[in-house]
């Protein structure tokens, strides 16, 4: 592995942290609403004195356990270890900001394992009454932690202008409060609260299916409406809360999605609104398949259908990911520091003293020859957290049928004004001999290697 | 509100026998056992056929067929309003269609569910699986773009390769030597107006005899006593559930058909090299290795007789396996459903790998 910029083969490291981050949602969540579900399922079994309640619940909290504090957890980590490799420097701003936020986030977190593991290992050895404490005390704890990390993560689509106006002074952590209730903060919580209650009914309609309905059809019957109920704030609340949501977005970040929607008829719709448009027709679906798959007919309710709900829950919580990450384009902390790692302030003085001059990531690769090192490293630091270059986004792809003038062309597009490219890419820094030396490498990627030198040099690398 | 509804439903009713129906799909039930899944993958690939009658239907307006081809398809996909989604919606689902019929099939077959009195079902079935096919093949090359002309042409050069009737097959479809605008003229007669005459009633027999026998039980179930088994309403139960995965299906098609627009390429130039790895496409992919593979006239004698051997077996099994009571002859049967799942999917990888894997 060539630390500090993180080579992905083929899928780029940004699909790493995608399906790390998209699987960890779906459970972390969970974590987030199925305390609650637990816990208020749990009330109304000793309410009602429903024995046969508690036992399935029972066998729920081990699920839950399980898959939260092991897969969650680790998920978890692996967003962050991920994240680190392949945006070392946006990492490097939101720990010199955050770190007192994830300090208590980890606190949280820490009561949240700890309870979910007592919740479950003191089922029917404590009083009814204890065990309703502890299990409410893990419900509040693990809310805690969406609220905390809901902060950091709205921070980088909207920091908000007082920590903007004072990024870079050195006194940017005094704005901790500001950046962390940011203008998109509230619509965030309230929409992944929704996320979390609905996955909470998901989840619980998964151990419901393992449920036989031949022998035991009253009770699948009441638990699998039961947890059905669940989705319905989301049917309700979702649509308002997404327009909230949206339009606490810049204007400028909103306008990608406006394109998108204006231009839906004639097909040239960007990829936000597709990816948009994918959310609300997988969470329309979810909530029809299930009123006709669980609602309608409990009893019949098998674990197939139970798995294909959440199949297409994992794809409304993948398209809304990928909506967030690409309303956030061209920047990684928004207005403050482009996708490429480089902060909006410093445009000027890579552009005068240079890329590689200034980046703490990006080594030349003693390997190659001097220029190509020079245009190899350029590629890495700037290209590599959005392009791969032969598979996703490949630059041979997108580069194809291009001379070395015309790939000169695009680099100086990128590097003067941008247009067409500025709405979801980075300006291009560097000094005239960097941007020429990533010309020389781009167009080995597309030149046929017998007619350039280059390529094989870059073929006898080990 | 409540009485002006029953008011019109009665008088519907009244016209139409609707009471009779709903008691009939009331008393018609569908068994219920671990592989209830699979019964739902016919009813999958009806949906695809109902998506690709309206979405066909709806290129129609602008289509025009001949030298025009490719202008009009460039004009639906461009110019058009939503033409791009219609289009692109009814090149992927006529892709789904035959997935979901393959899944059919193979389900059908190791449910045993083509044995007495299902033959009828089982053989009227592959003979649409065949008809679909020949549906992809016929609306391929409809937009006469370069990867569909040169994709016929060498679709086109499999039935040649049959000895004998071979030539005249592929230049009957052609309209002359070479793949030009009368082949789009064939085809697109092939593909709305002759293929649909022959679909349409064949799907209907079909449908009938599902109807007429139900749906089969799998071995495991029909070994159980009467008593034990169990079953669900048609309707409501099974409709409900019928349109959820209904939904399911619009949900996929609607995701590949909006976040992967089917491409339309550069005009197709005969006097052009084709690009570089053009091949069929991947329901064709098998057949297209095999016919690689075997070289010279024996071996293309040799693939021609092993796909014709095995589908004359295929359609032959209802024979072979008539019923319960042969045990040996049922675990045959498996493994040869088994040995061809394995002979397609390892000769259509391998195809994809020649094609792709040589470093294209």
């Amino acid at each position: 592995m060539n630390y500090p910029f993180w080579d992905v083969p083929h899928i780029g490291s940004g699909w790493v942290i995608g399906i790390i981050a998209i699987f960890h949602v779906m459970i972390s969540h969970f974590a987030v609403g199925g305390g609650f579900y637990l816990v208020l399922a749990e009330r109304k079994a000793l309410r009602e004195n429903r024995q046969d309640w508690l036992e399935i619940l029972r066998g729920h909290s081990k699920f839950f356990l399980i898959l939260t504090g092991v897969f969650g957890a680790a998920s978890g980590v692996g967003i962050w270890f991920a994240i680190g490799l392949a945006h070392p420097e946006a990492t490097s701003t939101l720990i010199h900001n955050f770190v007192f936020g994830w300090a208590i986030e980890w606190v949280f977190f820490m009561v949240e394992l700890t309870t979910a593991a007592v919740y479950y290992y003191t089922y029917g050895r404590v009083s009814n009454e204890l065990h309703l404490k502890v299990g409410w005390l893990y419900a509040v704890a693990s809310f805690l932690t969406l609220v905390i990390i809901n902060g950091i993560l709205t921070f980088m689509l909207t920091p908000g202008q007082a920590w903007l106006n004072h990024a870079l002074t050195g006194r940017e952590a005094e704005f901790f409060w500001q950046a962390f209730f940011n203008p998109t903060y509230w619509p965030s919580l309230v929409l992944r609260t929704l996320v979390c209650v609905s996955l909470a009914g998901i989840w619980a309609l998964v151990t419901c299916s393992r449920l036989d309905g031949e022998t035991h059809g009253n009770l699948k019957t009441e638990l699998v409406r039961w947890s059905s109920k669940w989705l319905i704030p989301s049917f309700f609340l979702m649509p308002f809360v997404m327009v909230w949501y949206l339009f606490s977005v810049p204007e400028g970040q909103r306008e990608l999605l406006k394109l998108g929607i204006s231009t839906i008829g004639s097909g040239a719709f960007t990829q936000v609104t597709r990816v948009g448009l994918v959310i609300i027709m997988a969470s329309a679906t979810i909530v029809l398949v299930v009123y006709f798959l669980a609602w309608r007919a409990p009893r019949e309710f098998t674990f197939s259908h139970a798995v294909s709900v959440l199949l297409l829950g994992l794809v409304a919580t993948g398209a809304g990911e990928y909506t967030r990450e690409t309303l956030r384009k061209p920047y990684v902390v928004g207005q403050h520091m482009y996708s490429n790692g480089v902060r909006v302030k410093w445009v000027d003085k890579y552009n005068k003293e240079g890329y590689l001059t200034h980046s703490p990531w990006v080594r030349k690769d003693p390997a190659l020859p001097p220029a190509m090192a020079i245009g190899e490293a350029m590629f890495r630091g700037q290209c590599m957290s959005c392009h791969t270059r032969d598979a996703y986004r490949s630059m041979e792809r997108l580069l194809a049928g291009r001379n070395r003038e015309s790939i000169g062309n695009v680099l100086k597009i990128l590097h003067e004004h941008g247009e067409p490219y500025r709405r979801y890419m980075p300006p291009l820094v560097g000094t005239q001999e960097e941007i020429k030396a990533l010309g020389d490498y781009l167009a080995t990627l597309v030149a046929p290697p017998a007619t350039n030198a280059a390529p094989a040099a870059l073929a006898a690398k080990p | 509100m409540k009485s002006r509804m029953a008011s019109v439903y009665g008088w519907l009713d009244e016209r139409l026998g609707l009471e009779e129906l709903l008691a009939f799909a009331r008393h018609k039930t569908v068994p219920v056992h671990k592989h209830t899944f699979w019964y739902y993958w016919g009813g999958i690939s009806l949906f695809f056929f109902i998506v690709q009658l309206f979405t066909g239907v709806l290129l129609l307006v602008y289509y025009r067929p001949g030298p025009e081809a490719y202008d009009s398809v460039r004009q639906i996909t461009y110019d058009i309003n939503f033409g791009w989604l219609i289009r692109s919606t009814h090149s992927w689902a006529a892709n789904l269609m035959l997935v979901a019929i393959f899944v059919h099939m193979f389900s059908v077959f190791f449910m045993k569910a083509y044995r007495k009195p299902r033959e009828f079902g089982w053989w009227s079935g592959l003979v649409l699986l065949l008809m679909t096919m020949l549906f992809g093949f016929s609306g391929y090359l409809l937009p006469m773009d370069e990867l569909a002309y040169f994709a016929t042409k060498i679709g086109l050069e499999m039935p040649e390769k049959i000895p004998w009737i071979g030539p005249k097959i592929a230049s009957l479809l052609r309209g002359g030597l070479e793949v030009n605008e009368f082949t789009v003229q064939r085809f697109f007669a092939l593909h709305v107006v002759i293929l649909p005459l022959a679909f349409l009633p064949l799907l209907g027999f079909h449908l009938w005899l599902v109807q007429k026998h139900g749906n089969a039980l799998p071995p495991s179930e029909e070994a159980k006593p009467a008593e034990q088994r169990r079953s669900m309403p048609f309707f409501p139960n099974f409709l409900a559930k019928d349109l959820a995965m209904w939904l399911i299906a619009l949900n996929v098609l609607a995701v590949l058909a909006a976040l992967f627009p089917w491409q339309l390429g550069e005009q197709a130039d005969p006097t052009k090299a084709p690009p570089p790895g053009i091949h069929p496409e991947w329901y064709f992919m098998s057949m297209f290795y095999v016919l690689e593979l075997f070289q010279g006239t024996w071996g293309l004698a040799l693939s021609m007789g092993i796909f014709t051997l095995g589908l004359v077996l295929w359609t032959l099994i209802p024979f072979f396996d008539p019923d319960s009571r042969n045990g040996k002859r049922a675990r045959q049967a498996t493994w040869f459903g088994l040995l061809v799942v394995f002979i397609l999917t390892a000769t259509t990888v391998l195809g994809y790998w020649g094609v792709y894997g040589k470093g294209h």
